[in-house]
C-alpha cells in the first residue's frame, strides 16, 4: 500500500514538471518553430511540428539578415556595445565600491545607511526619472548615441552591482587580507591579487545579470535613442508596427532578442538567487 | 575593519555617480512637475500644483491608475501562490534539478518587449496556436481587441515571465530546511499538507516576505510588455502608469505633466512599500 502511494505521488510530480517545463518551453518552441515555417503555413496554428506538419525553410532567417529591409544588424550591433560598455564600467566601479564598503568603515554615514542608501535605488520606478535623463542627455547632445544609453544604465545597474558584490566579499575571511598584511602587501594589492580572484565567480554573475538587464531594457532605449543607437528592444517594437504581423519574422526576432542572456543563465546557477534578491536570500 | 586612504577612493566614483544620475534628476522632477515645461516653452515659471490637478481631473490617468493596481494586485498574488505551489511539489532532489531550474528561469530573463512581441502571435485571434486550442472546446476568445482580454492577456504573460522569480527563491529557501525538521513533524502529523502549513511556511516566511516585496516593487515598473503586446491596449485598456507617463513625456512631449505623474507614481510606491513594512512589523 505504501510504495503504491509512493508511486502515485511521484507520477503527479513528475506530470507537473513536465506540465511546468511544456508551460515554460512553450513559447521558445513556438518563436523557433515560427522562424522557420515557410510563410503559408505560419497562418495554420494546427502545424506545430517541423517535418511532420511543414517542412523547414530558411526564408525568414534570410529575409532578416540579408534582404536588409529592418535595421536588426544595427541593433543587434548596438544592444552588444551598449550591454559590454555598462557592464565593464559597472564591474569596475561597483567592485571598488563594493569592496569599500565590505571591509572599511565609514566616520560620516555609517555603512549600513550608505548600504540601505543604495539598495532603496530599486524601489525607485525608472520611468520617474525618464524626463530628466532626456533633459540631461539633451544637453550634452548624448541623445541617441550609446554613450549616452550606456551612462543611464550604469546608474541602474551600479547599486545592484555593488550590494552583491558587497554580499561577496563578505564572505571572505578576512585571514586572508591579514596574511596578506603581514606580506607587506599594500592595500591595493591586497585588492587586487588576493581578494578579486576569489570574487570571481560573484563578478561573473553580476556581470552576465547586468549585461541581460541592459540587453533586456525598454523605457529608456526608446526614449532616449531614435535611429543611430537602437537597441534590440526599440528595433523590436518598431517591428510591430510593419505591415501586419508577419509571424516567421516574429519568430526570428525574438530568437535572436532572447538568445543571449538565456544562454548567458547557464553560467550563474549556483548565485542566481543571490543575485535576484540582492543577498536577501542564499540560494 | 581599518581605515584607510584607500577606502574612499574606491568608494567615491560610484556615490558621486550616483548621487550626480539619482539624487540631481530626482529634485529636477519635482522641480518640473511644479513648472509649465513642455517642448517649445521659452518662459518657464511656477505653476504650482496645476499640473497635479489636470491630471486628476484627466480620465486617462485613473484609468491607467486603475489598470496598473488591477495588474499588481492579480499578477502578485498569482505569481506568488504559483510559485509557492511549485516550489514545494519540486522540492525533492530529483534527476537533472540543476537543468530544471535553468530552464525555469529563463523566462525571467526574456526581454519583457519580445514577450510581449511574440505574444501577439501567440494570442493572434484567428491563427494563434491559444485560440486553435480553445476551438476544439469551441470557445473563441477575443485576447487582444477586447478591452479585458487584453488585459488577462497581459498577465497571463506576465505570470510566465515572473514565476520563475518566485520560484527559484522560494525553492532555495524551501531546500536550507533541514531534513531532521521534517522527520521530527512526521512523528506527530502524517498529511503533506500538514506538514507545509505548519513546518514549511512558518519556516520560509521571510524569503516569502522578500520575494512578494521584491515582485511588488517590480510590479509597478511595468512596461515593455504591455507597450510590445498592445502599446496602450484596445482604447488604453492596458495602458498601465509607466506608458501613460511614457506617452506624456516622450510622445507629447509634456514635461510637466509627465513630472507630475512620475511623482504620484513615486508617492504611491512608497506607501506601498511602507505599508508593506509595517503589517509586517506588526506581525513579527
Amino acid at each position: 500500500m505504501r510504495s503504491y502511494e509512493g508511486k502515485i505521488k511521484q507520477a503527479v510530480t513528475y506530470s507537473l514538471i513536465g506540465i511546468f517545463l511544456i508551460w515554460v518551453l512553450f513559447f521558445f518552441y513556438w518563436a523557433l518553430t515560427n522562424s522557420f515555417k515557410p510563410r503559408l503555413e505560419t497562418f495554420n496554428p494546427g502545424s506545430l511540428i517541423p517535418f511532420l506538419h511543414f517542412t523547414p525553410t530558411l526564408d525568414s532567417w534570410i529575409l532578416l539578415f540579408f534582404r536588409q529591409m529592418e535595421n536588426l544588424p544595427l541593433a543587434v550591433v548596438n544592444s552588444i556595445i551598449v550591454s559590454l560598455g555598462t557592464t565593464g564600467i559597472v564591474l569596475v566601479l561597483g567592485t571598488m565600491a563594493a569592496y569599500s564598503l565590505s571591509r572599511f568603515e565609514f566616520k560620516l554615514l555609517k555603512n549600513k545607511n550608505l548600504v540601505i542608501w543604495f539598495l532603496s535605488q530599486r524601489v525607485l520606478p525608472p520611468v520617474v526619472i525618464l524626463v530628466p535623463f532626456f533633459m540631461i542627455l539633451m544637453r550634452l547632445h548624448l541623445l541617441d548615441t550609446r554613450l549616452g544609453l550606456i551612462l543611464t544604465y550604469v546608474t541602474f545597474s551600479l547599486p545592484f552591482g555593488i550590494v552583491i558584490m558587497r554580499d561577496v566579499f563578505k564572505d571572505i575571511p578576512l585571514e586572508l587580507e591579514e596574511a596578506g598584511l603581514v606580506d607587506g602587501a599594500s592595500d591595493f594589492q591586497i585588492f587586487y591579487k588576493i581578494c578579486l580572484p576569489l570574487v570571481k565567480n560573484g563578478l561573473i554573475a553580476t556581470a552576465i545579470i547586468v549585461f541581460a538587464f541592459c540587453w533586456n531594457e525598454a523605457l529608456f532605449a526608446v526614449s532616449l535613442t531614435s535611429s543611430e543607437a537602437q537597441t534590440l528592444p526599440v528595433y523590436i517594437l518598431a517591428a510591430r508596427k510593419t505591415r501586419g504581423v508577419h509571424f516567421g519574422i516574429a519568430g526570428a526576432n525574438t530568437i535572436v532578442a532572447i538568445a543571449p542572456p538565456v544562454i548567458l543563465i547557464l553560467f550563474i546557477q549556483k548565485y542566481l538567487v543571490r543575485g535576484l534578491t540582492l543577498g536577501a536570500v542564499k540560494g | 575593519m581599518k581605515k584607510r586612504p584607500l577606502q574612499y577612493f574606491f568608494i567615491l566614483p560610484a556615490t558621486v555617480w550616483v548621487l550626480v544620475f539619482t539624487v540631481y534628476p530626482l529634485i529636477y522632477v519635482v522641480r518640473i512637475s511644479f513648472s509649465n515645461y513642455q517642448l517649445g516653452t521659452t518662459d518657464l515659471f511656477f505653476v504650482g500644483f496645476r499640473n497635479y490637478l489636470d491630471n486628476f481631473k484627466d480620465a486617462t490617468f485613473w484609468n491607467s491608475l486603475r489598470v496598473t493596481l488591477l495588474y499588481v494586485l492579480i499578477a502578485v498574488t498569482a505569481q506568488v501562490t504559483l510559485g509557492l505551489y511549485f516550489a514545494w511539489i519540486l522540492n525533492k532532489n530529483l534527476k537533472g534539478s540543476r537543468i530544471f531550474r535553468t530552464i525555469f528561469t529563463s523566462p525571467l530573463f526574456v526581454a519583457p518587449v519580445a514577450v510581449g512581441y511574440l505574444g501577439i502571435t501567440i494570442f493572434y485571434e484567428t491563427g494563434g496556436p491559444v485560440n486553435y486550442f480553445l476551438s476544439f472546446l469551441g470557445v473563441h476568445v477575443p485576447w487582444l481587441s477586447d478591452r479585458y482580454f487584453a488585459l488577462i492577456s497581459v498577465i497571463l504573460l506576465d505570470i510566465w515571465e515572473w514565476t520563475p522569480f518566485i520560484f527559484i527563491i522560494l525553492l532555495a529557501a524551501l531546500q536550507s530546511i533541514p531534513e531532521d525538521i521534517y522527520e521530527a513533524a512526521l512523528l506527530d502529523v502524517s498529511s503533506n499538507s500538514q506538514l507545509f502549513w505548519y513546518i514549511s511556511l512558518p519556516l520560509i516566511t521571510p524569503a516569502l516576505v522578500i520575494a512578494f516585496l521584491l515582485k511588488l516593487i517590480e510590479s509597478f515598473k511595468l512596461f515593455g510588455l504591455p507597450f510590445a503586446l498592445t502599446a496602450g491596449g484596445p482604447a488604453n485598456a492596458t495602458e498601465v502608469y509607466s506608458i501613460l507617463t511614457y506617452r506624456k513625456s516622450m510622445a507629447y512631449f509634456d514635461f510637466s505633466h509627465g513630472a507630475a505623474l512620475a511623482i504620484v507614481l513615486l508617492f504611491v510606491v512608497m506607501v506601498c512599500v511602507v505599508q508593506f513594512f509595517r503589517i509586517i512589523r506588526e506581525r513579527y
